[in-house]
């Protein structure tokens, strides 16, 4: 850990500091533009935005060193072990940025929502007819969905998983690919989505009876099949009498949910293991 | 201490070995020459695991190099051609990566530091290619690993420089160690290697102590056209000709790298049958 912090701490400096530039500027845009202060929506957006665009551009990079012979070459004859050479990287790739992230924009948010709620504050002054109550716009807290139930997981939850899913694919693509990783794993992974999506509706959607999934996606419901009075096709209903159900076990539905929500990362960090584990030079 | 068996190794389709088998033991300084693209940076990453052999086996300090255990890259330590150090102050270089070598020691790698003439409070990114090249050097030397390779570790470095190296790796040999030393600028490494192991086209082509080539071939300056017609190999110069001959005398000559590395290339069997009598 300390190496690398010592090799790339440079870097990382420079790095959080533009992202403090960008995201300054862009507030900076929305307050000239828009005139009604930083609103929650745009914090929301801003944030998210930003993490994965920053997130995974920098994953992208993570391994940008084995691209290059003498730098790869530095890389793998360090006297330590591929899972602590992994573990090293994903610390300051997925926790550090993430950690460091948050807090670079949590400061430029307060500063500019309170400047903006400044700017408001002296708009209502001068415009605001009697009983008008002045109302600042909030510091938004990014990990919950406005309008969202604190017990349930909603919007932005999912949005996190899939970030770090996102992430760890663009951390394999830096393994994958010496050059352009960034740019080549958007497309690997775009052509790959389009490889899946033709598989389910060409070949398994055909394949599978008429019916719908009935509750959860561990039971399947089979319509009914009719002839048609004219002989010329068929007629497909639903009718709880005669349709079938097909039922897999129920622990089923939670596993497959479980999996969908939190195995994909860790999946593509141990495919990151591996290609890190053969890699040549 | 390194054992391979039947190396076969190919880039793509553009084999490189086809059965080499080599072994090399600890207490020595090997000179691995063999013309460019014969192979010999691709056998020492085969030997420091960076490449992995199509087929064969390599054996290094008992471990399977392109396992690259920790406890492996510990006790290899390799100065490529083509190097990378961070931009950082050396004190930052001992003070994060030398702890990944248990035997480092600071006081030697301050000692060599010296020696290569490096100011021991300088940053990296403001050093030469030759004084990047002497801190990596003085870096391995110091973490005491018992193999240490190098590719052509005099390109870069001036003529000094390069006297101070052969003074550094003269001194720096145990019994423990094994260093090898590839090159295709046989003069810098004179006086320096005590087994010479020339490549060619994937195969070894010569392999013997520096000890059994001055028992076996004399190296000498004649003018004599007799002696010049039955030396095992002659080279024609100013001032007479360089020959290589076989030693009958019993006294030993100064070996001749470069002359002895051409008589090889050139006239390799000739050679080779003096060391099988």
């Amino acid at each position: 850990m300390g190496k690398h912090w010592s090799e790339n701490r440079k870097k990382y400096t420079l790095s959080l500091i533009a992202i403090a530039g960008l995201l300054l500027l862009w507030f900076i845009v929305v307050l000239i533009t828009d005139g009604r202060g930083i609103e929650t929506e745009v914090q929301l957006s801003t944030y998210y935005t930003g993490l994965f665009l920053v997130g995974c551009l920098y994953a992208s990079m993570l391994f940008a060193d084995l691209g290059s012979k003498t730098r790869g070459l530095n890389y793998l004859v360090v006297p330590a072990s591929h899972f602590e050479k992994l573990l090293a990287a994903l610390f300051y790739c997925v926790i550090v940025f993430f950690v460091c992230y948050t807090a670079i924009f949590y400061v430029i948010d307060i500063i500019m929502v309170k400047t903006g709620n400044s700017l408001l504050y002296n708009h209502w002054l001068k415009t605001h007819a009697a009983g008008d109550v002045f109302v600042p716009r909030k510091v938004l807290n990014v990990f919950i969905s406005p309008g969202e139930h604190r017990n349930q997981p909603g919007f932005v939850f999912y949005l996190l998983l899939f970030y770090f899913v996102l992430q760890s694919v663009f951390i394999l693509g830096s393994v994958y690919f010496a050059k352009f990783s960034f740019i080549k794993t958007v497309i690997c992974a775009l052509l790959i989505g389009l490889v899946i999506t033709f598989l389910i509706a060409k070949l398994i959607v055909p394949i599978l009876p008429p019916g719908s999934y009935h509750n959860g996606i561990n039971s399947y419901e089979i319509y009914t099949v009719k002839n048609t009075a004219s002989g010329d096709g068929v007629m497909i209903y639903s009718d709880a009498a005669t349709d079938k159900l097909v039922a897999l076990p129920e622990w089923i539905n939670p596993v497959l949910l479980f999996l969908l929500k939190y195995a994909f990362a860790p999946l593509f960090w141990l495919a990151t293991y591996y290609r890190l584990k053969e890699k040549e030079i | 201490m390194i054992d391979i068996q039947n190396l076969h190794f190919a880039y793509r389709k553009k084999p490189v070995f086809t059965g080499l088998s080599l072994r090399l033991q600890p207490g020595h300084i090997y000179g691995l020459l063999g013309k460019n693209g014969t192979g010999k940076s691709t056998l020492l990453r085969n030997i420091a695991g960076l490449l992995f052999p199509d087929k064969g086996k390599i054996d290094v300090l008992g471990f399977t190099p392109g396992k690259r255990q920790p406890s492996f890259l510990q006790e290899v330590f390799m100065v490529p051609e083509e190097f990378y150090l961070p931009d950082v102050p050396l004190w930052h270089l001992v003070q994060y990566h030398a702890p990944f070598y248990p035997k480092f020691n600071q006081a030697q790698f301050e000692k060599y530091i010296a020696e290569f003439e490096i100011p021991s409070g300088s940053t990296l990114q403001n050093m030469s290619y030759g004084q990047k090249k002497k801190v990596l050097i003085s870096f391995g030397l110091a973490s005491n690993a018992a193999m240490l390779l190098m590719d052509e570790p005099t390109n870069g470095l001036d003529i000094m420089s390069k006297s101070q190296f052969r003074k550094v790796m003269a001194g720096t040999l145990d019994e423990k160690k094994c260093i090898v030393i590839s090159t295709h600028q046989v003069k810098d490494l004179e006086n320096l290697i005590d087994r010479i192991t020339i490549i060619d086209e994937g195969k070894i082509l010569f392999d013997q102590t520096v000890d059994a080539i001055s028992r076996k071939l004399s190296f000498q300056i004649s003018f004599d056209s007799e002696e010049i017609a039955q030396a095992l190999y002659g080279e024609s110069s100013l001032r007479g000709a360089a020959i290589i001959s076989r030693n009958t005398a019993g006294e030993e000559s100064k070996l001749d790298l470069e002359l002895l590395y051409k008589a090889i290339v050139l006239n390799g069997p000739v050679i080779t049958s003096v060391f099988k009598d």
